[in-house]
C-alpha cells in the first residue's frame, strides 16, 4: 500500500470521525446515541492503527501530526472520569467509611492517643495550676472562655438566638473542618504537622476544660451541657482526620514492599477518604453545635441527648457496614 | 546552534494510550502554574466579594441581619478555600478557570482524565505545599520530579500539562536563527517533498549522537540533490566581509538543509515574522498568536491529508 492509496482509502473515515467528535465532545455522555458511540469507538481504534502505521512507515510529519490530533480529540472525548452518583456518596458514608476506619484502626488509635493524652494532662494542669494554664493558653483566651459560659447562652425567647445560629454554624464549618483537613494534609510532611495539630488542639481544649472545671458551677454546667452533644461528632472527626494524616505519613515512612512513591499513592487515597469522612462528620457536628447545643432547654436533656449521640457515633463507627454472619447448624 | 538544541531540558512526557499509541504531553512549569493560580485567586476574591454584596443587598430588603450574611460568607469562604480547585477540575475535565486561561490541564500521569477523588486530594494537599511560604515545599518537589509534580500531584498521581504547547512546532528550536530561503535564490522549483523534510528532521534529532562534521558529511549528498532541484547557488563571498563566508563554508551543507527545513517545514506561508526573537513569545499576545498558529497548522495538516478545508462537518 502506498501513501496516496492509503490516504484515499482512509480519508472518508477520518472525515466522519472529525464530524462525529466535533458533535459529541461538547455534549454530555448521557445524551450520546448508542449508534454514535459504537461508530466513534470503532473509528477511534482504526485511526489509532492508522497513526501507528504512519509512524512506522514515516509517511510525513504532517500526516502524522494530523492523525495525532485526531487521536488526541478522540482520546479526550472517550476517556472521561466516570460520573459520581449520589448513591456512591451514600454508600461511602454508610459502608465504606466505617469499614475503612476499622481496617485502619492502628493510625486511629495513635491519633487518639496523640489527642487524648495531652488533653487529659492539660485538664489536670488547667484544674490545679491556673498560673501555668495562663502561661500556656494566654490569660485573655481563658478569661474570655470563662466569661462566655458564665451565664446560660440564651434565655428563652432571646432574639439573638435565631439570628446568631447561622453565623455560628458557618463559623464552625469553616473553622473546625479546616483544622481537620489541615491535620490530614500536613501528614504528607512525614506526619509532623498532623501531630502538631492534634497535640496543640488537645492542649488548648484541655486547658479550657480544666479552667472551667476549676471555676465550678454554673459555668461548668453551661459549658459541658453545651459541648457534650456536638463533641461526639466533632472530637471523633478531628481524631479521624488526624488518623488520615498519619496514614499519609505511614505511606512515606513505612513503604513496606512498595517503592516510596507507589506506597504514597496507595495510602494517599485511603487517607483522603478518612479525611472526607471526617469532613462529613464535622458537618453534622456543626449543625448540632449551631442549632441544637445552644438551645435554651434544661441541661439534663442535653446530657441525655449528648450521651445518646456519643453512643450513636460509637455504634456507627464500629457496627456500620458489617456483614451479617449467619450461624448454621 | 546545534549545541543549544541538544542542551534543551526536555519537558515532554510520553504516555501510551490503551490503544497502544504513544502520546506526547508537555509538562507545565512553575511559572505558568503560578499565573493560573493568580487568576484563580483573583476569581475567588471576586466571587466572595460579589456574593457578599449581593447578600447584603438582599438582606437589607428581607429584613435579615448581618449575622446571617456572615454565616453564609464563612461557608462560601470554606468551600472556596478547600473545594474551588476540585470542583472545577472535576467538572471542567481538569481545568479551573485560571488553568483554562493559561492553557493548562490536570491529568493523571497515564494521560487519562482526573477523577473526583484525585481532584479533591491534590487540592487538599495544597496546604502542605504552601509551607512555609509561597509554595516553597511544592516548588522543591516540582524541581525534584521529572513530571514537575508538587506533593499533591505526587500522592494522587496527577500532573499538570501545558496544552498550548501540546503540539510543538515540528522543527522546535532547530531553525531559530536560520534565514529562510528566498524565492529569488531558487530559480528552479520551490518545493521539497514531505519525505525529504522528514529525513532532514531525523538527521537533527537530539537522540542521534553524531558530530557536526559527520553530520555535514551525511548532509552533503542530500544538500547537493536539493541544490540541483531548487537551482540554488551559494552566493559568492562578500568582498567587504569575506570572513563570514569562509567561516560558514565548513558547514555549508548543514546550513543549507537547515534553511530548506526552515523554509518548507516551519512556516509554509513565507518568512513573515518568524525570525523574530523567540523570547518575545513570553507575552500574552504572542501566546494568542501561537494558538492561532497551531490551529492553522492543523488546517494545513488536514489539507495535506487530502481533506477539504473548513469547519469539520460543514459539508456533510
Amino acid at each position: 500500500m502506498n501513501r496516496e492509496r492509503f490516504i484515499r482509502d482512509r480519508r472518508n473515515d477520518w472525515r466522519e470521525f472529525e464530524t462525529l467528535v466535533s458533535r459529541m465532545k461538547n455534549s454530555r455522555q448521557s445524551k450520546w446515541g448508542s449508534r454514535d458511540v459504537a461508530t466513534l469507538s470503532r473509528l477511534y481504534r482504526s485511526i489509532c492503527y492508522d497513526l501507528s502505521l504512519v509512524q512506522s512507515r514515516e509517511w510525513g510529519a504532517r500526516l502524522e501530526q494530523y492523525l495525532n490530533d485526531l487521536v488526541a480529540q478522540g482520546h479526550n472525548c472517550l476517556y472521561r472520569s466516570p460520573p459520581q452518583s449520589v448513591r456512591a456518596v451514600w454508600d461511602f458514608f454508610a459502608v465504606g467509611f466505617p469499614r475503612l476506619l476499622r481496617r485502619r484502626y492502628k493510625p486511629f488509635l495513635l491519633a487518639l492517643a496523640l489527642f487524648l493524652v495531652p488533653l487529659i494532662a492539660s485538664v489536670w494542669v488547667g484544674y490545679t495550676r491556673p498560673d501555668l494554664a495562663e502561661l500556656i493558653a494566654g490569660r485573655e483566651t481563658i478569661e474570655q472562655a470563662l466569661k462566655s459560659y458564665e451565664n446560660e447562652l440564651y434565655v428563652e425567647g432571646d432574639s439573638r438566638y435565631s439570628s446568631e445560629r447561622t453565623r455560628m454554624f458557618g463559623h464552625y464549618i469553616n473553622n473546625n473542618t479546616s483544622i481537620a483537613f489541615q491535620a490530614f494534609a500536613m501528614g504528607v510532611l512525614v506526619g509532623i504537622g498532623t501531630c502538631y495539630v492534634l497535640i496543640s488542639n488537645g492542649i488548648i481544649i484541655g486547658i479550657l476544660k480544666g479552667a472551667i472545671l476549676a471555676k465550678g458551677n454554673p459555668t461548668a454546667d453551661n459549658f459541658f451541657s453545651f459541648i457534650i452533644s456536638h463533641g461526639s461528632f466533632e472530637l471523633t472527626a478531628i481524631v479521624i482526620a488526624g488518623a488520615g494524616g498519619l496514614v499519609l505519613a505511614q505511606g512515606i515512612l513505612m513503604p513496606g514492599q512498595r517503592t516510596r512513591g507507589d506506597s504514597l499513592k496507595f495510602h494517599g487515597v485511603e487517607a483522603l477518604q478518612l479525611a472526607l469522612g471526617a469532613g462529613g462528620m464535622l458537618f453534622v457536628a456543626a449543625m448540632l453545635e449551631g442549632y441544637f447545643s445552644p438551645l435554651p432547654i434544661a441541661s439534663s436533656i442535653k446530657y441525655v441527648v449528648g450521651s445518646m449521640l456519643w453512643l450513636l457515633v460509637a455504634v456507627y463507627l464500629t457496627m456500620s457496614g458489617r456483614e451479617r454472619i449467619t450461624h448454621e447448624g | 546552534m546545534n549545541e543549544n538544541h541538544k542542551r534543551k531540558v526536555d519537558t515532554r512526557v510520553v504516555v501510551e494510550t490503551p490503544e497502544g499509541v504513544d502520546f506526547q504531553f508537555v509538562i507545565a512549569g512553575p511559572g505558568t502554574r503560578a499565573w493560573a493560580w493568580l487568576i484563580d485567586n483573583l476569581l475567588k476574591l471576586g466571587i466572595l466579594a460579589g456574593v457578599g454584596i449581593l447578600l447584603s443587598a438582599v438582606g437589607v430588603f428581607a429584613d435579615s441581619n448581618e449575622n446571617f450574611v456572615a454565616g453564609i460568607m464563612s461557608i462560601i469562604g470554606f468551600v472556596m478555600n478547600w473545594f474551588y480547585g476540585s470542583l472545577f477540575e472535576s467538572w471542567m475535565n481538569g481545568q479551573t478557570p485560571g488553568k483554562k486561561s493559561a492553557g493548562l490541564r490536570v491529568v493523571r500521569t497515564n494521560g487519562t482524565p482526573i477523577d473526583v477523588t484525585s481532584a479533591i486530594g491534590r487540592n487538599f494537599l495544597r496546604t502542605a505545599d504552601m509551607l512555609p511560604f509561597c509554595y516553597t515545599v511544592g516548588l522543591i518537589s516540582m524541581l525534584m520530579t521529572r513530571r514537575m509534580q508538587r506533593l499533591g500531584d505526587l500522592v494522587f498521581d496527577t500532573m499538570v500539562i501545558d496544552e498550548r504547547r501540546e503540539s510543538i512546532s515540528r522543527t522546535g528550536g532547530l531553525t531559530a536563527n536560520i534565514e529562510p530561503l528566498l524565492r529569488s535564490e531558487c530559480p528552479r522549483r520551490f518545493s521539497v517533498p514531505e519525505r525529504t523534510l522528514a529525513v532532514i528532521e531525523r538527521l537533527f534529532e537530539s537522540d542521534r549522537i553524531i558530530s557536526d562534521a559527520r553530520r555535514e558529511e551525511i548532509a552533503r549528498p542530500l544538500s547537493e540533490a536539493l541544490r540541483k532541484r531548487l537551482g540554488y547557488q551559494d552566493p559568492a563571498p562578500d568582498p567587504r566581509n569575506p570572513h563570514t563566508y569562509f567561516r560558514t563554508q565548513g558547514f555549508r551543507h548543514t546550513q543549507f538543509i537547515l534553511r530548506v527545513l526552515k523554509t518548507f517545514a516551519d512556516d509554509p506561508n513565507g518568512s513573515k515574522g518568524n525570525s523574530k526573537n523567540p523570547q518575545a513569545s513570553a507575552n500574552r499576545t504572542a501566546m494568542k498568536k501561537e494558538r492561532s498558529e497551531r490551529d492553522s497548522s492543523y488546517e494545513e495538516n488536514r489539507q495535506l491529508a487530502g481533506l477539504p478545508s473548513g469547519e469539520p462537518g460543514s459539508e456533510s
